[in-house]
């Protein structure tokens, strides 16, 4: 822990949300992508956790508690959207979901 | 002992929360247990007040709520003279209210929600008299609103119960849109809400803006139906007669008024001025639209708003003991008005037209020497209760240098002594009017108690009231006010009192039984009767909303449809993406959300690109 400074946590953390970023980008399967995008939520709150630690105050741990616990929320809500267009749609692949267009 | 005390404030303000919890959630259907639960708290309550007023001891406790910066947001009870007074009449006149409505009520098959209203309502005007802070006071204040909201509507499947409940709402908002700006400007001012802090800065302050007392007053215009906000008080009356007499006659309308004599330090003398001159000037104009009604309650409710424009009238002359004096002696003889007509109304199955009425003194003895006991006080015939305080008023007027407000004074004495007369006489003497008046019968006893009670021994022992129960309340003036001025025989407020009695009392009775099942001043001059009447103050609102009120609302959607919607959103949201679609043709937009999700990250990457550059 003496060795590690702010700006390892935030290399880290931009790294990670990088990586999620990719995966949103070029994935086509609608549960990958989603779980894209919870990496880079995640990675956002390494972020804040690191800010907090290092800036020797509880603010931003406390409220990644918070974002966690909206997040699992959202995740179930977000879940049982893919899992509902599944059964209208057949597929989730986001290649074959094109009627936003029309 | 202090703490004791302050256990004790704790269960008469708890009570009545704890009876109308439990009537709201499991005795909806358990009328009968819902009624007599509700009573004996009430009753509980009222022997608490007693011991509290004989006990005598201030009594003051606060725990903070929230603090932000330097504004501590609090809960707490400040009972001081005037606060033990007003429990002891709030209560005492409650408690026997309620034990009228168990036989009042006895049919109605809704009576677990009408007591888990009243119950709802002891707990909100009690919550005023004993709050310590503004804050605790707007937010019972609001609770009393809505009670009395939701009895007015009892009968909500009537059309006309339900807009009268509407319309008591709405005018109140209108004041409290007032009073709640007076509370921001005195916590921008102060930085404080307590009476307390407000009481030692407005000694400090050598004077104290106008505004402040201006706007705190616009929640008692609407609460104690002062003019121009007074036109809900009336359509009031489409609730059950018992909440008329607690509600709109006895304690809520009396509300307004102990508030503006606890915060009396914070009034101007420009708002004193007004509050005495409109007070007095309603008090002559309800007392006489009082003559032009023929439903009993409706009559009555134009008497309270003049009673309320005289307590108004000597808050305004800066004597707010006198004030509460009359508020105490109102309270009483009006809600035994009040309960007379409800056993009336009761006896006569459900008929309020005065003018079918008649011919009831044999029928219904107890109801109508009570109300006739209380109609001589409401009259104030000397010795009685209302004489007391409505000659004192009176006399502080004519000392006070204020011609005017005396003139219309007496005015309004004349006319309460006119109305009462027509009262009795359309009511009780002469025969009976119509079927349902001559089958009429006495109520049970759990009507009759109440008014006997509150009636022959309220009304006539007034002086007992002013001289023992009040002062020892302490509102020290008050005794010494009466020996400077009530029983001077010759003073000027009791030969306008005697006069008016005179000739408008035994006038009246005479003049009413001219004419048989019609009204006579409406024979004689249907004009006067017509202007009376008093239906062209809606007339007045309904011409403002029309004209004023909804030509602006328009000229406001206008402008919200041309600039906002319009030139704000349409022509940017719309408009930007039309060209580039047109220009582009359509490239961007093919469905894939992979593509629309490459072009926020990189319509992202260029925003920051763009605010680090700068």
């Amino acid at each position: 822990m003496e060795n590690t400074s702010l700006a390892h946590h935030l290399i880290l953390a931009g790294l990670l949300f990088v990586l999620g970023l990719t995966g949103v980008l070029v994935r086509r399967n609608l549960l990958v992508v989603y779980m894209c995008l919870e990496l880079m939520l995640a990675a956002a709150t390494l972020a804040l956790v690191a800010f907090s630690r290092f800036n020797r105050t509880m603010d931003g741990a406390i409220l990644v508690f918070f974002v966690i616990t909206v997040a699992a929320a959202e995740v179930a809500v977000g879940l049982a959207l893919i899992v509902a267009l599944f059964r209208k749609r057949g597929t989730v692949q986001s290649d074959a979901l094109t009627t936003l267009r029309d | 002992m202090p703490s004791d005390l302050t256990s004790l404030v704790h269960w008469i303000l708890f009570l009545p929360l704890g009876a109308a919890a439990l009537s709201a959630l499991f005795l909806r259907r358990a009328g009968g247990l819902a009624a007599w639960l509700s009573t004996g708290v009430a009753f509980a309550i009222a022997g608490l007040s007693l011991f509290l007023l004989g006990k005598g001891g201030d009594v003051t406790w606060h725990v903070e709520l929230a603090k932000f910066g330097g504004v501590s947001l609090g809960f707490g009870y400040l009972i001081d003279a005037n606060a033990r007074l007003m429990l002891f009449v709030v209560s005492f006149v409650a408690a026997w209210i309620h034990l009228f409505s168990v036989g009042y009520m006895k049919e109605d098959p809704a009576r677990g929600r009408f007591f888990a209203g009243l119950s709802i309502f002891m707990f909100s005007i009690l919550g005023i008299v004993v709050a310590d802070n503004l804050l605790m006071t707007f937010i019972y204040w609001e609770l009393v609103g809505f009670s009395s909201y939701m009895l007015i509507a009892h009968y909500f499947d009537k059309d006309y119960a339900a807009a009268a409940s509407k319309k008591a709402f709405i005018v109140n908002r209108v004041g409290d849109l007032g009073f709640i700006l007076g509370i921001a400007m005195c916590l921008s001012l102060y930085g404080t809400l307590d009476f307390a802090a407000l009481k030692d800065h407005a000694a400090a302050a050598k004077t104290i803006p106008v505004a402040v007392g201006a706007l705190l007053m616009c929640g008692f215009l609407g609460k104690s139906a002062q003019f121009p906000l007074h036109v809900w008080l009336t359509d009031a009356m489409a609730g059950p007669t018992p909440v008329s007499a607690l509600i709109h006659a006895a304690t809520m309308v009396a509300a307004g008024v102990y508030f503006m004599a606890r915060v009396s330090f914070l009034l101007a003398p420009e708002v004193l001025h007004f509050i005495a001159i409109s007070g007095a000037g309603m008090a002559a104009l309800a007392g006489l639209c009082a003559l032009a009604q023929t439903d009993i309650k409706k009559s009555l409710a134009y008497s309270t708003l003049a009673h309320l424009g005289i307590m108004g009238c000597a808050l305004g002359l800066g004597r707010p003991d006198l004030a509460l004096m009359h508020m105490a002696m109102h309270a009483f003889f009006k809600a035994t008005l009040f309960l007379g007509a409800g056993s009336v109304i009761h006896g006569c199955h459900h008929e309020q037209d005065m003018l079918k009425m008649g011919g009831l003194l044999k029928k219904m003895p107890l109801t109508a020497a009570t109300f006739i006991a209380a109609t001589l006080s409401n009259c104030a015939v000397p010795f009685l209760a209302g004489w007391y305080s409505k000659d004192a008023i009176i006399e502080a007027a004519y000392h006070g240098g204020h011609f005017a407000i005396f003139a219309f004074l007496a005015l309004a004495a004349l006319a309460t002594c006119l109305y009462s007369g027509r009262m009795i006489r359309l009511v009780f003497l002469g025969e009976a009017n119509s079927e349902a008046a001559s089958h009429a019968h006495e109520s049970p006893w759990t009507m009759t108690l109440p008014l006997v009670v509150l009636g022959l021994v309220y009304s006539v022992a007034g002086g007992f009231l002013a001289h023992t129960i009040i002062p020892a309340g302490s509102l020290q003036p008050i005794g010494k006010a009466l020996g400077e001025i009530a029983f001077h025989l010759n003073a000027p407020s009791t030969i306008v009192g005697l006069l008016s009695l005179a000739v408008g009392f035994f006038g009246a009775l005479k003049f009413y039984g001219s004419v048989r099942g019609a009204d006579a001043l409406q024979v004689l001059s249907p004009r006067t009767y017509h202007i009376l009447e008093h239906r062209w103050m809606d007339g007045v609102y309904q011409w403002y909303v029309d004209a004023v009120q909804r030509r602006l609302a328009e000229f406001i959607a206008f402008l919200d449809l041309l600039l906002i919607n319009g030139v704000a959103v349409r022509w940017i949201g719309g408009g930007v993406p039309a060209v580039l679609g047109y220009l582009t043709g359509r490239s961007f937009h093919r469905g894939q959300t992979r593509a629309y999700a490459f072009w926020i990250v990189l319509g992202s990457l260029f925003l920051i690109w763009f605010l680090i550059a700068r």
